[in-house]
């Protein structure tokens, strides 16, 4: 609560946060991304479940004891997938909660630049009335997005010569 | 028990995790920080000098049993680990306050705040007042305040 002036009060009710910036592993302790394009590509290619990793399991870690340690969000892991993307492709909007199961919906989306060339994030967000507004964020190598998952959002891959490699992760927050 | 704490790359204190004593013994059955480390690397994927041990007795370079106070705090979410001086330090309470090696806590640029008079702690063991000193970091002075006025 911030008071501007005797009797005038302020309270945010929500807000909007976005997380995101480069995973700073320690030294000689990056993340295998060559490790996890291959599990994107094995389980894009069976249609099936992503597999669990050491890796993964470095990146997810690192994502949760960060944001809980600069943040206070304490998340907690709902799903987890790889999405492979051609050049030149443009994905439908994307959405990550289920309007009709809000219960079971994550709190949180989080893309991860596994393997990525000249890919763009844009996130679509309201502002009260002012409605279709988006915010676009280019998405590189070892970089994660993190937004609200009521949040629709796609990826472009503007270059036409290589697929983009990107993991996303689901958290809800406790 | 051990306790180990999980610095991040800045060096501050990320979680703090126990561990049975068993599994930081050497090959004499003695226990060593630096098996505990690799335990820790081993099981729980982050590099094993980034393990620093914590001792869950320690406050305050105090160790509350009487014993040897080890690495100045008890490691606690947000500390920041002091290679230097082998100390975990709590987050600074004020912008002006300065580390006090010897007891592993920050003081004041003034020194601690002053002692309440005889008159003050009869009151507030009447429960009449409830008397103590805040720090003004404004007029980097500790001010006296009675919070049940």
């Amino acid at each position: 609560m911030y008071i501007l002036h005797p009797g005038m009060q302020k309270k945010v009710l929500t807000e909007q946060a976005l997380y995101y910036g480069d995973v700073a592993m320690p030294k000689d302790w990056d993340i295998d991304r060559d490790k996890l394009s291959g599990d994107i590509l094995q389980s894009v290619i069976q249609n099936k479940d992503f597999p669990f990793s050491r890796t993964w399991d470095m990146l997810n870690t690192y994502m949760r004891d960060h944001v809980g340690l600069e943040y206070g969000v304490n998340l907690v892991n709902k799903e987890t997938w790889g999405n492979i993307y051609k050049p030149g492709e443009n994905t439908i909007p994307l959405l990550n909660i289920d309007p009709v199961d809000l219960r079971n919906s994550p709190d949180f989306t989080l893309l991860y630049g596994v393997k990525v060339k000249d890919c763009m994030v844009r996130i679509h967000f309201e502002d009260n009335r002012r409605k279709g507004r988006s915010w676009d964020i280019p998405l590189k190598d070892n970089m994660f997005i993190m937004f609200p998952s009521t949040n629709m959002y796609y990826l472009t891959n503007n270059q036409k010569d290589s697929l983009n490699f990107v993991q996303t992760i689901t958290y809800e927050y406790i | 028990m051990a306790h180990f704490a999980k610095l991040g790359s800045n060096g501050k204190v990320i979680q703090v995790l126990t561990l049975n004593n068993s599994d930081m013994l050497n090959a004499d059955g003695v226990e060593d920080e630096s098996v505990g480390q690799q335990y820790l690397e081993t099981h729980n994927n982050w590099p094993a000098q980034m393990w620093i041990q914590t001792s869950y007795n320690t406050s305050g370079n105090t160790h509350k049993d009487g014993g040897t106070p080890f690495r100045g705090n008890y490691a606690g979410i947000g500390y920041t680990w002091d290679e230097d001086d082998q100390i975990f330090w709590p987050k600074k309470p004020y912008a002006s306050w300065v580390k006090h090696n010897e007891s592993a806590s920050w003081k004041s640029p003034i020194g601690d705040a002053p002692a309440l008079t005889a008159e003050q702690i009869s009151q507030n063991e009447d429960n009449t007042h409830i008397w103590s000193y805040v720090w003004n970091e404004a007029n980097q002075s500790w001010d006296l305040t009675d919070s049940k006025a």
